[in-house]
């Protein structure tokens, strides 16, 4: 060999120019299980919509950082959530997805949750109602109101979404989301919601992989509906990605020519008039939120991911479409097709993007050679700028007191990665954000 | 029933387009599948939520719709694997002169080839899904076209996911 490919691969692509990170933060299991107590305990989560519990004593069953939870809408018209487990014994409280408590169970008690176990009654209140033969086993050293469900932050916010914190001393909700959700929120809360889709793949990737992907625009290379439909229409190399503090960066709008698609007459919904409140027709917007969630706004449909990740190489993504609750039924019919055509199990893009973040996560999968992976797009924070990612990675760092472009070194905040990286001359670095850690790539040195 | 024709024979022939369409399916001969579809065929595929308590639809296409899909498969980055459908009739209801509605059972397997680390994944065979095919067929020049699909899908997690349709 006239070239060293082993000495090039381990060299950084670009030198010290280019911001890159380093892939075993996608597949060493210790730093997987402290972004799990560091970040995911550590967030306002997003893990329900409203309107999923619309009725009194309708709960969801979910599970955060490895908690299962209870979300349940309380006589009292307020969603709560607690962690779904018995304190008698630790058994899991409910084992359906979705329910109303007003429903009977083989342990009777209706309107209440029900250990199926040993019978302990709580209410939506998290209130232990019964235990049965208390005072024949504890005498008076038991009482049913020493023991509660254990309660998290629950809030029900920007646009009806459920959110859930895990950690006693949660921040507000809107204290980091508010700045972010600004661009958004007008279509969000200018008309009830109501989520009509969800599924669930299990993907063989790290979970950061596939906030990656939501962050950047680049990989639209990926998708023939994208290249005929946004790639090639004035405007499209103008939008730009604006940075919030927490990590968040949001996508400004453009109109989408979704009839240049091949056969769209048939092959999408009959007619595109329909949008979203206060949207323009055919525009488009997106919302990144750090550490798993994207709000994708779309024509006439609302897309919402979130990752609940499972293991260092694996990562559970709910998908759910929303439309309006007062739909019409034409309305509705048209949402959903515009949704699925393009976000559906058998959409024409998800598939594509779900099948790209596999590669990545068995290409750098554990044990194979190291790779630093390149952060380094800088195009004025427009579509193909890589800056949300450089965002993400930024606060990353800063939560696990890791680099991620050097994981295994000893992390020094006061030097770095929160300070721009050098680059060329032609690296102007746009970045809208009013923070230090706006924006900055992850370090170079 | 059919003018002429008895109920083991309208079920004979439901037996044959059934299993001709799914293998057509199975082999990538869409020509010869629409072939055996009418002008009106409504394709859709559901599925029950459980987390939302309701019916979904994941794909809801008319015959041009469907050829339109099939005509864009080769434009979109897919899976490349082998699918093997499934399919045993259940209940065949004669619904009027030449009109049936059927019920068959589903199941969709999928011999990996290049989703997946090949060399380590590829040749291996995995359930993608089960459900049912809830189909009207209707009688025309002799020949039973489908003219109306609906897949009750019972799985919920597929993967990917899946440009071509079950």
């Amino acid at each position: 060999m006239t070239f060293d490919t082993t000495l090039a691969w381990r060299q950084r692509l670009g030198g010290s120019n280019l911001p890159f990170v380093d892939s075993r933060i996608y597949t060493d299991p210790k730093i997987f299980d402290e972004e799990l107590a560091k970040i995911w305990r550590r967030s306002w989560l997003l893990v329900a919509h409203e309107s999923e519990l619309a009725d009194v004593l309708d709960f969801r069953t979910t599970s955060v950082a490895g908690e299962p939870l209870i979300l349940v809408r309380g006589d009292d018209g307020k969603v709560r959530a607690f962690l779904n487990v018995c304190p008698h014994r630790g058994a899991l409280l409910i084992r359906e997805p979705s329910g109303n408590l007003k429903t009977e169970n083989p342990s009777g008690a209706p309107k209440r949750i029900t250990c199926m176990f040993h019978a302990w009654q709580f209410d939506a209140r998290g209130r232990c109602l019964s235990i049965p033969r208390r005072n024949a086993g504890y005498q008076d050293r038991l009482r049913c109101g020493d023991v509660t469900l254990h309660e998290v932050h629950c809030e029900v916010g920007f646009g009806g979404f459920v959110w859930v914190h895990l950690e006693p001393d949660a921040p507000q909700l809107g204290e980091q989301l508010s700045p972010a959700f600004a661009a958004l929120l007008p279509h969000l809360e200018a008309e009830p919601l109501e989520v009509f889709h969800h599924h669930k793949a299990i993907v063989r990737t790290n979970y950061k992989l596939w906030h990656d992907t939501n962050s950047e625009f680049y990989h639209d290379y990926m998708h023939h509906f994208n290249r005929v439909t946004s790639m090639q229409q004035p405007g499209y190399y103008d939008r730009r990605y604006e940075a919030f503090p927490g990590a968040h960066v949001s996508v400004s709008s453009m109109a989408v020519k979704y009839d240049a698609y091949e056969h769209a007459d048939v092959a999408l919904a009959a007619s595109r008039d329909l949008s979203f409140p206060l949207l323009e027709r055919n525009g488009w917007k997106l919302l990144d939120l750090f550490p798993g969630i994207t709000i994708n706004l779309r024509g006439s449909a609302l897309r919402v991911d979130t990752a609940t990740p499972i293991a260092a190489d694996r990562v559970l993504i709910e998908f759910r479409g929303i439309g309006l609750k007062n739909d019409t039924a034409e309305e509705r019919e048209q949402r959903v097709k515009d949704h699925n055509t393009i976000w559906g199990p058998f959409g024409r893009n998800l598939p594509e993007d779900l099948l790209g973040v596999t590669n990545q996560g068995l290409g750098m999968r554990r044990g194979a050679e190291g790779l630093h992976v390149l952060h380094g797009r800088y195009e004025e924070s427009t579509i193909h700028d890589e800056t949300g990612l450089r965002h993400y990675y930024t606060e990353w760092s800063r939560r696990l007191g890791r680099h991620a472009n050097a994981p295994y070194d000893r992390y020094e905040a006061e030097s770095s990665p929160l300070e721009p990286i050098e680059r060329g001359a032609s690296g102007a670095h746009h970045v809208t954000s009013n923070s230090a850690a706006s924006g900055a790539g992850v370090h170079s040195a | 029933m059919s003018a002429g024709i008895s109920r083991a024979e309208i079920r004979a022939a439901l037996e044959d387009v059934l299993q001709r369409g799914v293998l057509s399916l199975d082999r990538g001969r869409y020509d010869e599948w629409l072939s055996l579809t009418a002008p009106e065929l409504r394709y859709r595929i559901t599925a029950y939520s459980p987390e939302l308590r309701k019916d979904m639809t994941w794909l809801d296409h008319d015959r041009r719709g469907m050829a339109a899909l099939i005509e864009l498969l080769p434009k979109h980055h897919t899976s490349g694997a082998d699918w093997l459908r499934q399919v045993v009739l259940g209940t065949v209801e004669v619904e009027s002169e030449g009109a049936v509605h059927t019920v068959s059972s589903l199941a969709v397997f999928h011999t990996t080839f290049d989703v997946g680390d090949s060399h380590i994944d590829g040749g291996s065979s995995a359930l993608f899904v089960v459900g049912h095919y809830d189909d009207r067929f209707r009688l025309e020049g002799g020949h039973w076209l489908l003219a109306e699909r609906t897949v009750r899908l019972h799985t919920r997690q597929l993967g990917i996911g899946a440009h071509r349709f079950v």
